[in-house]
């Protein structure tokens, strides 16, 4: 019985894990959580909070804040509804910094008393882990892109991190189409036997380092088309004239659930430096 | 007043020998509806690139004579004063939209030049262009017609007097192309902007455009009232155009030496009920063109591909997984030509990826062959089907056609590969271009090459998708000579098509997708002459059938030889022109 459900568990993990999937996982995370509260935030707002939650964990060694920090990016990781793969992802990246740390421990005959310093620095990466997952995630790459500029990145930076989210989707189903094309033609070994499996994943690895070539070509092909609209509609004007970054930056408000939201983050943290400091 | 004035125009591209454009003029009336008609690579893209000043100031090269716009010298405006005076509309649209929300993408250009109210200007161009409501939308949640109509709002954003629209319809099912000619129709009349399209459609030239300029050689050979243009059938075949069904029954009717009325030939349905009133349909000839319909049969060959109750759905980035198909069923007998029908989504590209493997379904199984594929890999499956994409890039995986064409032979060990790919590469006349890298070929190579590396492995079931989109009338013929030579390889061919000239030349059996369902399944006479299944799909006729059966109820034409054949017998009251 439990090896039909894990048979068919990892069945089921490889049947997921497709190009597709992986496109509409990016796409969601992208774009598919602009109605939550952490999207409806005022960017530059959320990059403040940012630099604190991502910066400041690192140069303390309080369990009790570390925990308290940790707490809260968990809520607003929660409330940004971030795409179950990159919480995937994120826990494969804990885990590969620490986790394996305290397993070897373990086995080399360590107790448990090898967790409190583990622990720290897991909460330590950790939190600014979720912390960015909050922020670039959770918003919007075009409101990402208004906020960094504001602080003064340059107009190029924050225009190829729209435009890349503006074409990763297209580039991610060109590649699927020519990963399709490599499906249809190839003749991949058998995988019954372990070698066969060994062979066939290192199969698999070989095709989708070939299909770049042809993704390249044909993205390039396609840019041709991109370069003379963006000459068009004034892009290359744009990038030298402060009117516009005016303009752009107008749409950008401070709210009271911007303020609200960071009222909360400061009472919560201090809150846990009092309990800090009382125990 | 003209709007556009071309004087002596000379033009090269950097490093080229031969200029494009030679010594060319050309004047546009303001407020004019033009189509630019011509063969591939006669200049038309590079001619309308000189309107928006792309050619010269972006796209250098050997630039002579003189190019005006709204009274503006094309050298020397700068490309931004200029958008605002011609905008432009790519064949492929799609990458010409550079930002991820719909208000956004059409006020981008606006914003660019600075100009305080561009969210109003963005948001009346999306308006204007229908696409009211679809503001805070995503592109990706666009249709591709309404994608085009998109690229269309970002150009009128900034308010030109000119739209210039290079193929606007050419992958666009016919719904979404009259809905973008109705749009261009407005803007035309209702608020006077001066519409340029370069199109190959030459009925909905016929309806829609007021001038044609036909250009060949990178000239301008003349620019004329639509009517007259598209009555001068031999001159538009010579330059691989296909001049309107209508015009091109005329004119064969006038070499069978039927008496018909003087003047220019009809080019629309409506003038041409005027100008064959005269005739009278001789019903006997239809009877014998339809007898090699009636001898197929449904039941007797063995089934090829089965469907039984498939269910397919793809995942959405918001809410609900999108349902393709639920409970499909559908029976493909061996030797069956089939043409699988429908608007865009309806699902025709899923249904092909179902019969390869490249997709699962969710429920339900697909049998090939008197097989189950719902555990096979599709590489198992490629002997026996194939499947040739809609976009022929897609299929070039390696650096060189012919390496293209031999890597599913390579792969699979196939005796005597070497010769088998050379002999491919004759069959498609592909010999002196095979260390070409695929992508760099015109568009017909890039077809007949696709089409080789699809019948390299000697498939006996072969999907084609859209295997005509974007063709012009040479190249179309040619694709349809290579299918033809394919015959005796590939027993049963199915053919997903917006194109229903090449369905009613073609195809046995039609098979017509809605909304995810197979909603009528036939023949030529079953489909099209059944009302309630064209107007609920969308399907648009072709126009010889609509002009048959305009003239009279029982004529089922369904080419021009048909047409010719089914009313050059009798003329009623001997040729004269009768009103109805």
């Amino acid at each position: 019985m439990e090896m039909k459900v894990k048979k068919k568990l990892s069945e089921n993990i490889l049947d997921k894990f497709t190009i597709d999937f992986l496109r509409s996982q990016v796409l969601k995370n992208a774009y598919g959580n602009d109605d939550t509260v952490i999207a409806r935030l005022d960017p530059r707002i959320l990059i403040v909070w940012y630099l604190f939650l991502g910066l400041i964990p690192w140069f303390v060694n309080d369990v009790f804040f570390l925990m308290g920090c940790f707490l809260l990016v968990v809520v607003t990781t929660m409330l940004a509804r971030v795409a179950g793969l990159v919480l995937f992802l994120f826990g494969i990246g804990v885990f590969s910094q620490t986790g394996y740390l305290f397993i070897a421990t373990l086995l080399f005959g360590g107790d448990a008393s090898a967790i409190a310093p583990l622990l720290t620095l897991t909460l330590k990466v950790a939190c600014c882990s979720l912390a960015s997952i909050t922020v670039f995630s959770g918003l919007d790459p075009d409101r990402l892109s208004n906020g960094l500029m504001w602080f003064g990145c340059p107009e190029r930076l924050s225009f190829s991190i729209s435009y890349a989210y503006r074409i990763l989707p297209m580039l991610m189903e060109e590649f699927q189409n020519i990963l399709l094309s490599f499906r249809l033609r190839g003749n991949p070994p058998q995988a019954q036997t372990f070698r066969g499996k060994v062979k066939y994943l290192a199969y698999q690895v070989k095709t989708i380092m070939h299909a770049f070539y042809p993704l390249m070509l044909n993205t390039a092909k396609r840019s041709r088309t991109t370069v003379e609209a963006l000459e068009i509609k004034g892009y290359r004007l744009a990038a030298t004239d402060k009117r516009v970054k005016k303009m752009r930056l107008a749409s950008l408000k401070v709210t009271w659930d911007d303020l609200m939201f960071l009222a909360v983050s400061f009472l919560w943290i201090s809150l846990s430096i009092l309990i800090s400091t009382i125990f | 007043m003209n709007i556009i004035e071309v004087q002596n125009l000379t033009y090269s591209y950097p490093g080229a020998e031969e200029p494009v454009l030679q010594n060319l003029s050309l004047e546009i009336e303001k407020g004019d509806f033009v189509a630019i008609v011509g063969n591939n690579g006669c200049g038309k893209s590079t001619l309308c690139k000189t309107f928006n000043g792309l050619i010269p100031h972006f796209i250098t090269g050997d630039f002579e004579g003189k190019v005006t716009v709204d009274g503006l010298d094309t050298r020397k405006a700068d490309v931004g004063t200029l958008a605002s005076r011609a905008g432009y509309v790519y064949q492929d649209f799609e990458n010409q939209i550079v930002r991820p929300t719909v208000l956004d993408d059409a006020s981008y250009a606006c914003m660019n030049y600075a100009m305080e109210d561009y969210r109003e200007r963005g948001r009346e161009a999306l308006s204007l262009c229908g696409l009211e409501g679809r503001e805070d939308d995503y592109i990706w949640q666009l249709s591709g017609g309404q994608t085009h109509l998109l690229a269309l709002a970002g150009a009128v954003s900034l308010r030109p007097e000119v739209l210039i629209l290079d193929e606007p319809i050419a992958q666009l099912d016919p719904g979404h192309a009259d809905r973008i000619y109705g749009v261009l129709r407005e803007l035309n009349e209702k608020y006077g902007k001066t519409i340029i399209v370069i199109e190959h459609h030459t009925e909905y030239i016929a309806d829609y455009c007021r001038h044609v300029v036909l250009m060949k050689d990178g000239k301008v050979r003349w620019k004329l009232p639509a009517r007259e243009a598209l009555s001068r059938v031999d001159e538009l075949r010579e330059c691989n155009i296909f001049p309107p069904q209508v015009t091109a029954a005329a004119r064969k009717l006038l070499e069978k030496g039927v008496s018909l009325p003087d003047g220019p030939f009809p080019t629309t349905v409506e003038e041409g009920r005027r100008y064959f009133a005269g005739l009278s349909w001789n019903g006997e000839a239809s009877v014998f063109q339809k007898k090699e319909e009636d001898g197929r049969s449904h039941e007797q060959k063995p089934a090829a591909v089965e469907f039984r109750d498939v269910t397919m759905s793809f995942r959405s980035v918001k809410g609900e997984d999108r349902i393709v198909f639920d409970g499909l069923n559908l029976k493909v007998n061996r030797g069956e030509k089939i043409a699988l029908i429908g608007s865009n989504g309806a699902g025709k590209s899923t249904l092909m990826k179902l019969m390869v493997g490249l997709l699962k379904p969710l429920k339900g199984d697909i049998w090939l062959d008197g097989e189950n594929i719902r555990r096979k890999k599709t590489e198992s499956l490629s002997q026996k089907i194939s499947l040739v994409f809609q976009n022929p890039e897609e299929m070039f995986i390696k650096d060189s056609i012919e390496a293209d064409i031999a890597f599913a032979m390579q792969a699979r060990g196939v005796a005597h590969w070497q010769e088998r790919t050379e002999q491919l590469l004759r069959q498609f006349r592909l010999t002196g271009l095979k260390n070409r890298d695929g992508r760099l070929l015109s568009g017909g190579q890039m077809r007949r090459a696709s089409l080789a590396i699809g019948i390299a492995l000697n498939p006996g079931i072969l999907l084609l998708d859209e295997p005509t989109a974007n063709l012009d009338m040479a190249t179309r013929r040619e694709i349809m000579e290579a299918l033809e030579a394919m015959k005796d390889i590939t027993e049963t061919v199915m053919i997903a098509t917006h194109d229903m000239q090449l369905v009613c030349e073609w195809a046995q059996r039609i098979v017509v997708l809605y909304q995810g369902r197979v909603v009528a399944d036939g023949s030529r006479d079953e489909i099209f002459g059944n009302e309630e299944i064209t107007r609920l799909v969308g399907i648009r006729s072709p126009e010889i059938f609509a002009m048959g059966r305009a003239l009279d109820d029982r004529a089922y034409c369904y080419t021009v030889d048909e047409f010719a054949a089914a009313f050059a017998g009798g003329t009623k009251e001997s040729g004269k022109v009768v009103g109805r």
